[in-house]
Parts: structure tokens; sequence; C-alpha cells
């Protein structure tokens, strides 16, 4: 404890310091000139003292300097920079807006990022991607995909062909924290993995934490992913939408009172079902699969101090099932989030901002099956009530302070099944489960001098796991006894309250080169019940108990950082070093969906990783991208699992590298090229086999028998190596002050690399060979969208 | 997970290839393995398959059955909570080697079937009783114990079938198939298997159709539906063999049935339970009841 007692002094210290001098405050707010959209980390730079700020997730910006006359630099990537002058004399306010600079020429940029701030900033292990940048990226299907693009990053992981899962510094799918619009999204792909919940038409840009995690995140160990929507176009009613193989998007935007309110709503649909009926056999017509989802958002500005945010998603992907062998079993499957999210800015002073958030988020299942006369159907899922309260105060000119809390509501129902089998009613539902979970925050982003910078934080987290809960009691053989266990309401069940330290440190060598370092320590209290390496929905989040302990992560990072040719090129490399407590896996062949005695199916152990990551980065001119390099390792350990011995995670990759390039050939053409090399999955293969269930055929006189695979070693193959290259050529059509579309042509794995997605054995017994077999996904696979604005 | 599977089958049918490889994986140490059933109805089910695992790419896809074990079951005497198995009364399971030797006729169906052992003269299994099995292997340098309980017989109470007519004539086509049983307040567990022949005499549980294993977790105490989702074929004779089981032995035909579908690219590696100490595998009791549906 006594490093926390220190730490917590240190904070003390920082945010004690007599910063008041007779200073003004000049604030403001940033925004594209041709939509109105905020921008997100924009640089305002006063030239004079060269003391600079970045802009808010809201625009919102703010600097103390004493009187004076002052010019005061604005420049974001992508946008003509702009230089004010003012006159510092009161606390002035600036509300300004950016032109964005024309997409083709001599300034090709990749848009919304502040120039050096791979160098200045105190944040390390981040990442950024525009919804824009994402949609140029080939695609499979024609359907451009977020999650999938932010895997061509350093540090993060694919999990295999086709999957929208991640994976961060040797971290799970459970430990990577998916927010959009603040909202937790539990289940982030669509079609089994295939594709993610995110429309790009309506995101605007996002954010990956994977490291040096600053205090005002937590809940999870390994990473925030962030993914921000478009507020609408405040100036005048756009429509784009597009058209892919699998799918289309409509998308409409516009003032609801120009410059003062907005609104956006995006929609997107898969006609999967409508484009696969020709080719099902009549007994297979009444099948079905599709998916859609619908974003929106509205905002209004309420006065010079307050601003109003609504925004919401609601997705589900629909499987219809009618069996073609008995017409009268039918199964209605489908699944999906719906998030809400209230958020309201208020600038108390301009040195003091504040968002207040009202979130709800959902996920659920359901499960209506049905045969004959008989059917039953099941639910399960969770939802969040969430309000959460952020400061920022812009203290002095060498402190920026933020501070705030969070409260979360969590219910997780594991399992609720009705219906009738016969006469027989069946209505049976595993207990819901309930917890609160509490944080409080501070940490100050302190330029301690011309070289040294530092960002300090704590975060303060409880955890409550409560009642109303009926726990029955098991045998050693998995059957109830009878005996059940009653908890109250909001009787606590197992309490956990914790301490998150938060260090980031910033060395500037010179204006274009810096050393960072990070130290953090996180926990989580929620974990996804799977034993696959893909999130599915009916994957089950469960909280922290007596006996499931919170999961604790603890990090180091130190790093590199270097800018060229006037921050044109930005290079990285960054080595981390993670230490994971509390593990969770699930035995073999656990039964993980509506079991009430789910805990007793997990086991316990700890993961270890590190790494290093290199990136290199052109951020203008035609030609443009990135080039990305991790040498990693993570293992696991369970006392329980491969005879005590530590084995590779399942997604250990020794080499990740990815290459993106754009480029601009005129005003009509653009193209890019993707290339991603990995090593293969760790795998565990049968090493031996055994016939079992015997029995002799009288009618055709031969034996019968099953052979069944026995297991040794966890995760000691390699499947191999992963590697692929794809190709997208963007058309854009003559553009008109009323319409302008564009064609994107792509094409995926072009040299037709059989990358593997899983492996299967068949035992030839005509031959007397076992034979194993790679099947693999995606061949060289071509596909075409449109797109299209008016 | 199975429902996902139709999904994912339509998306690797679509889209996938695959692509022999060749894979490289090392001697693994042999272990014993064993299948012994004892039921309470049909003597030529008590038996015991003794056999050893297999390198996974060896060129040996028999059943690997191990001769020249010295096998024993014996009826357990239940006294209070304890149970008491007497040595006079252990019955010896003979080699279908020997018996072959003993039986000419029968050499053509037993010689695939070395490694099973059996007795259907003087073994015969009976209801709320316990077994002890004891093999010796290599003059006992390798000793494999196990024991199982069968429970009381729980009947098939009632049956039906409808034929659907085929489409627009009115010829019979597909037979869809119901049956009932009682099941008591208790926590009882089932193991279903399935025949499709018109031979009523089953040789060996693995010469059936379909298996299936369940509790009454969610179906519990009354009369219990049973409604097979596959239909049959007109005139087909259905076996139905339905055995109440001890729970360890449900636990081990779970976990098997999993690993025996464990396949696919979610496929988990995991290893079947085992109620045998020395070997894997199980012996299991079946308290067996049976009932032949001729769908005319």
């Amino acid at each position: 404890m006594t490093k926390y007692y220190s730490f917590t002094f240190l904070l003390f210290l920082v945010f004690t310091n007599a910063f008041a001098q007779n200073k003004y405050t000049l604030s403001g707010e940033l925004r594209d000139s041709s939509s109105g959209e905020t921008l997100i980390g924009a640089l305002v730079k006063v030239l004079e003292t060269n003391k600079a700020v970045s802009t808010n997730t809201y625009g919102y910006f703010a600097l103390n300097l004493p009187a004076g006359k002052y010019t005061v630099a604005i420049s974001y990537l992508g946008f003509q920079s702009r230089n004010i002058k003012i006159n510092l004399d009161k606390n002035v306010s600036l509300n300004l807006k950016l032109a964005p600079k024309s997409t083709i020429g001599k300034e090709i940029v990749i848009k919304g990022e502040r120039e050096d701030k791979n160098v200045r900033s105190t944040e390390m292990s981040r990442v950024e991607l525009s919804g824009e940048k994402v949609k140029q990226l080939p695609v499979v299907f024609g359907e451009p995909d977020i999650l999938k693009a932010i895997t061509l990053l350093p540090g993060i992981k694919s999990g295999g062909e086709g999957g929208t899962g991640f994976y961060v510094r040797g971290g799970g799918p459970d430990q990577n924290l998916i927010l959009m619009d603040e909202a937790v999204v539990y289940n982030p792909s669509h079609l089994f993995g295939f594709l993610s919940v995110f429309n790009t038409d309506a995101v605007k840009n996002l954010e990956v934490i994977k490291g040096g995690m600053p205090a005002n995140y937590g809940g999870r160990l390994s990473s925030i992913l962030s993914v921000n929507m478009r507020e609408g176009n405040n100036q005048k009613f756009e429509y784009s939408g597009g058209a892919g193989l699998i799918a289309s998007r409509f998308c409409a935007e516009g003032p609801m009172k120009k410059n003062k309110s907005s609104f956006l709503i995006a929609f997107r649909r898969t006609y999967i079902d409508i484009l696969a009926q020709p080719f099902l056999p009549k007994t297979a017509q009444g099948n079905a699969y599709y998916f859609y989802d619908l974003n929106l958002k509205m905002n209004w500005q309420l006065g010079k101090k307050d601003k109003l945010y609504l925004s919401g998603y609601f997705g589900r992907d629909i499987l219809d099932f009618q069996s073609p062998i008995n017409k009268n079993v039918n199964l209605n499957f489908g699944w999906g989030n719906a998030t809400a999210t209230l958020r309201w800015n208020h600038v108390f002073k301009p040195k003091l901002f504040s968002n207040t958030s009202f979130i709800y988020n959902r996920y659920d299942l359901f499960n209506d099956f049905k045969f004959g006369s008989n059917g039953f159907n099941v639910r399960s899922g969770l939802n969040d009530w969430n309000i959460k309260s952020d400061f920022t105060w812009y203290a002095a000119d060498k402190h920026l302070v933020k501070f705030g809390m969070n409260y979360i509501f969590h219910t997780f129902t594991p399992g609720i099944a009705s219906g009738a089998i016969g006469s027989i009613n069946i209505d049976q539902e595993i207990s819901k489960q309930y917890a609160h979970e509490f944080a409080i925050y501070a940490l100050d982003e302190w330029q301690i001098s011309q070289r040294w910078a530092l960002n300090a934080g704590l975060r303060a987290v409880a955890f409550n796991r409560v009642g109303p809960y009926e726990q029955p009691e098991f045998d050693s053989d998995n059957q109830k006894t009878g005996v059940v266990k009653k908890y109250g309401i909001n009787e606590s069940m197992a309490f956990y309250p914790r301490l998150e330290p938060r260090l980031n440190v910033n060395y500037l060598i010179s204006d274009e080169s810096s050393i960072k370092a990070s130290y953090t320590l996180t926990y989580q209290f929620i974990h996804l019940a799977t034993t696959s390496g893909a999130q599915f929905p009916v994957d089950l989040w469960v909280p922290s108990s007596a006996l499931v302990k919170p999961q604790e992560a603890q990090q180091v990072a130190i790093g590199y950082f270097r800018n060229f040719r006037n921050n044109r090129y930005e290079a990285s490399a960054e080595t981390y070093y993670k230490k994971m407590l509390n593990q969770i896996e699930f035995k073999p062949f656990s039964q993980l969906f509506f079991n009430a005695n789910l805990e007793k199916e997990m086991v316990f152990g700890q993961g270890e990783a590190y790494g290093l990551e290199l990136f290199l980065k052109k951020k203008v001119g035609r030609l443009n991208g990135w080039i990305g390099y991790t040498w990693s390792r993570a293992y696991r350990q369970f006392d329980q699992l491969n005879q005590g011995q530590a084995y590779f995670f399942r997604y250990d990759r020794t080499h990740d590298m990815s290459l993106v390039i754009s480029y601009t050939f005129n005003k009509k053409w653009t193209g890019t090229f993707v290339f991603v090399y990995g090593t293969g999955n760790a795998v565990t293969l049968p090493v031996a086999r055994y016939p079992y269930r015997i029995g002799y055929d009288a009618i055709t006189n031969e034996p019968k028998f099953t052979f069944i695979d026995l297991y040794d070693k966890i995760n000691s193959f390699r499947l191999p190596d992963y590697h692929r290259a794809d190709i997208s050529l963007t058309y854009m059509h003559k553009k008109t002050s009323k319409w302008e579309s564009a064609w994107n042509f792509s094409i995926y794995n072009i040299y037709n690399r059989a990358n593997p997605y899983f492996i299967y054995f068949y035992p030839d017994l005509d031959k007397l060979e076992v034979k194993a077999y790679m099947v693999y996904l995606f061949p060289i696979l071509p596909s075409v969208a449109w797109n299209f604005k008016f | 997970m199975k429902n996902l599977l139709i999904p994912i089958l339509f998306l690797i049918t679509f889209f996938s290839c695959e692509k022999e490889i060749s894979i490289t994986v090392p001697p693994s140490a042999m272990q014993y393995v064993v299948e012994a059933s004892i039921n309470s109805r049909f003597p030529l089910l008590n038996y015991v398959f003794i056999s050893t695992t297999i390198d996974y790419f060896k060129p040996d896809l028999s059943l690997n059955g191990v001769k020249n074990a010295e096998v024993y079951i014996t009826p357990g005497i239940i006294i209070g909570l304890d149970t008491f198995y007497n040595l006079a009364n252990r019955i010896r399971l003979y080699s279908v080697d020997t018996i072959a030797k003993i039986i000419p006729a029968l050499d053509s169906i037993l010689g695939p079937f070395s490694g099973v052992y059996m007795n259907p003269v003087q073994l015969t299994g009976n209801s709320s009783t316990a077994y002890k099995l004891d093999i010796s292997i290599g003059n006992g340098t390798t000793i494999i114990t196990a024991k199982t309980f069968i429970p009381k017989v729980i009947p098939i109470d009632s049956f039906e079938y409808f034929i659907e007519p085929k489409n627009g004539s009115d010829s019979l086509g597909k037979s869809f198939v119901k049956f009932w049983f009682y099941d008591g307040p208790e926590r009882n567990n089932y193991r279903l298997a399935v025949n499709v022949s018109p031979d009523s005499i089953l040789y060996g549980w693995g010469a059936c159709k379909s298996y299936r294993t369940f509790d009454d977790e969610v179906l519990n105490n009354g009369k219990i539906p049973y409604t097979f989702f596959r239909p049959f074929n007109q005139g087909d004779t259905l076996n139905l063999y339905l055995s109440h089981i001890g729970r360890k032995e449900y636990l081990f035909w779970q976990s098997f049935g999993k690993a025996d579908n464990n396949g696919g690219p979610f496929a988990t590696p995991g290893t079947v339970s085992s109620n045998i100490n020395g070997a894997i595998g199980s012996f299991t009791g079946y308290a067996v009841d049976y009932k032949q549906i001729i769908m005319k």
C-alpha cells in the first residue's frame, strides 16, 4: 500500500501547486467549416510562448496566458491552418472553423490528427484512424470495416481469417473495452464475427489505447477502442450511402437549426437472405440470415455554455431456420446490441469544461425453437445503466487536470427458458446477477519543463456484486443438491475495492523526437465466458464473485518517438511487458450456455506478454501510408491445465507485420495496397486416437466404432504463417455541386494465398492413413462497392 | 452452439476451400483404453473392450485390441452405505478369440474384435446392483479397476408415430416418432441408443445409428415426451434402448459425445472424463428398457 500513498501524495502536491497568477483564459471550440463537425485533437498553439493544447473529444480547448497580444496558430491535418491575432486583456473565447484542404494536389493527407502529437504528447501506445481512412482500405464483400482496419496497426492482432476479433498485447478479446459514443458494445460483430457493428458512414474517428491507459479510462485490462460517431452536418442537408456485395448503407444528415443543431441517421442492412434464395433448394427456402443496424445522433447548442448530444445504436442479426428434413422444426435466432447516450457538455468557466453522460447499453440474445406443437424460447444477455461525469480543468499553463466519476449498474441475464414440451410447461430461469461498479479518478497532465512532461493519475474503483440472487448448490458430480443459498436485495456477495495508479512520462529530446515511458495497473470485473478464440453471440458475460476474482494487469512500456520532415513522417519504437493475474479459462467441453454452475467450469491462472512494436507512417503526399512490425510473446499458465506448465496464448504471434500504402494517381483514381504477415496461431492438435463405442453391423457384416482424439500439450503446434496482399482502386466520378459518387474495386488476397482457418483430420479407412486438411476461407476475392453523396 | 453451425457451414460452403497438408506429430505415450458395459437385459451387451491409444498418424485403423488380459466382473452386495465385493462371486470374462476357438462359426464375426472380453452365459446384470471390474494385463504389471451401478429400469411408457403423406400424393413418406417415459422426482440420467434394423439383437452398443445422453435438469418428475426431430422412413423398424445410468457414467458419455462431434473451426481440444482407474474410458451400468416400433 505504501506505493499508493506515495502516489496519492504526489498527486496532492501537483493539484495544490499554486497556479494562480493574473492570467486570462483563451478558450473555444474548433469545427470543420464544411460540415460543422467538431475537430478532435487539433493543435492550438500560441506562437509567442510556444504553449500548445489539443482540442478534446468535443472540439473544446483552453489555455491560460498572461495578458498580452498573441498570435494563435491552429492546425489540423487535412485542414487549412489558421493564424489568429488576439489581444488577451480578458478571457477570450474563439469559436473557429477550419476549411478542409483540397484532397487533390500536393497536400494529400490522412485527416484528423494533430501534427506533432506523436512526439509531444505524454500519450503512448495509442493509435487513431479516421472513418474516411477506413473507407479507403481494401475490403471483403465491399463492406468497409473498422475492426479489420485497426488490426493493420502494430500491437493489435486479428484473430484470424475473416474475423473481427482483435487481440492487444497478449490480451484476450474480452479485455478490450469497445465504446461507441461512450456506450459499451459487448458484442462488436455481425455475421458470426465476419463484420463489425460499426457502420463507417456514421463513424467520425476511432482511437485505440493499447497501453499507458490514462486514469479516465478503466474497466478492461488490455485496450480501449473508442469510436466517435459523426454529429451530422449543421450547415446543409446531405445524403450518402453505398452498396456492396452483401449490404447497402444509407445516411441522412443535416441541420435542425443551422449552426445550432444537427442530426444524423444511418442505416445498413445485408441482403444475403435475398441473394441466397435462388441458390437454396426448395426445402430450404424458408431459411434466411440478415443483419441490420441503425445509428442515430442529434445535438443541440443550448447557449454559449451548454451543448447536448443524443446518440444511439440499434443492431440485430437474425437467423430464420426451417429444417429441410422436418418442416415442423423452426428456429428463430437473433442477437444484437442497443445503446443510448445522452451527453451534456457544460463550460462552468472557460477553464473548467465538463461532460456528463447518461448511458444505457444492452446486449441480448433470443432463441425461439418450435417443433410441431412444442416449443420453447431462451433469452440471455446483459444491460448497464451508466452515469459518467468528466471534468477538464485547464488549471494553469503547465497543468491540465482531469477528474471525474463513473457509476455502472450491471444486470446479467444468464438464461431464461420458457415454453412447453407436450403437456409439460418449461419455466426456468438462472438467477439474474447484479453488480455495482464505481470509479473516481484524477489525473494531471503536467508540463514540468520544456523537455519533461508527466501524466500522472489515480483511479479508485469498487465493484460490489449484490443480490437478489439464488445460488443453487451442486455436488461433485455437478448435480443440484436441492440446497439454494439466497441473497437479499443489495446484499453484498463480493466486494472488491481497488486502486489503479497510472503514469506516463515524456522526455522531449528535440522538437522532433522524444522518449516516453508508462506504467499502468488495471482491473477488470466482468469476464467473457467463451471456449473459443472468437466471440460468439451465445457467449456470456459474467461478473466477478467470491470465487471469480477480478482480473489484474500491470504493464510497463517505454518507447522512442521521432518525426521527420516537418511532421510529415512519424516513427516510433515501443517495447512493453505485461503481467496478468486471475486470468480465466474454461475446462474442456464446458457447458457455457444455460449453466447455473458456470463458475465451477472455470479455472484460474496468469498470463505474461512482452514485445517490441515498430511503426513508420507517412502522413502527407500523394503517396502515404504506414508500415508496422511487432515481435511479441504471450503466455498463459494455469495449475489445472497443461500439467501446470506455461503455454503459448492462442494468439501469440511472434512476428506480425502490416504495410498500408495509398496513392492518389489523379483527381479520379486512388489506390491502396495492403500486405499483412503474421506467424501462425498456436493450436492444440491431437497426438493420439483410440477406438471406442464398438459394435458389429449385422447387415453389412462390418465392425463399427468411433475414433476419439487424445490431446496432450496445449497450443504446442503452429498453424502455417498467415500472409496476404489486398488492393483497392477508387474511381471518383466528376464531382458536381449536387452529386458525387465513387466506385471502389477491391481484390482481397490477390495472390490467392491459402491462409489457415482451421485444420481437420480424416482417417481414410481404405488407404489406412490419417490425412490432415487445412480449410482456408477466402481465396482471391474481388468485390465492388458504390458510394454516393448528394 | 449447434445452432451456429448452420450459417457458419453456409459461409464455409460458399467461400472456403481446403487442401491436404503435412503435419508432424511426435509419438505419444501409450495408454490403455477400456470400454466396459453391463446391463440388466441383454447378455450380449455385457462386455469389456480393452485397447490402447494409437499415434495419430500411424497407419493403423484397426481396433487395436489388447489380448491376453485377465478380466473379471464382480457383483457387489450393498449393506447400508457400503458395498462389498466377494471374490467368490466374481465372473471371468473371456476373450472373443477364445470363444471363437470354441465356436468356430463365430470366427468370421468375432475375428476383428480381438480385445473384447465377454461371458454371456454366466454374466447377467441386475438392476439396483453394483459391479466391480478388475483387469490384469501382462501378468499383473498393469492393473485396471472400475466400479459402476445399474440403477432401476425406467420403462418406455408409450409411443406414437405419424407418417406424413408425400407432397400432393397419396403415397406415404416420412415417419415422425415420439415416445414417453415417467421420470421420478429424483435426479435421473439417461442414455438413449437408437438402431434402425429389422434385427432386434444388438451386437455392441456401437452398432446403433444414433445416441443421446441427457438428464432431467429441465424436464423432471412427470410423463416426459421424447420427440425425434429427424424423421424416419415409412417401413423402418426402430429399436429404442432407453437406459437409466449413473451420474459419473452420464458425465463420461456426455463428454464423449462432445469429443465425438468436436471438429471445425471452433473445436475445443479436450479429453473425455473417465471412471476407470488406470485407463481411459468408462464402465457403464445400463438399466435398459427396449421397445421396437415398426412404422408401417
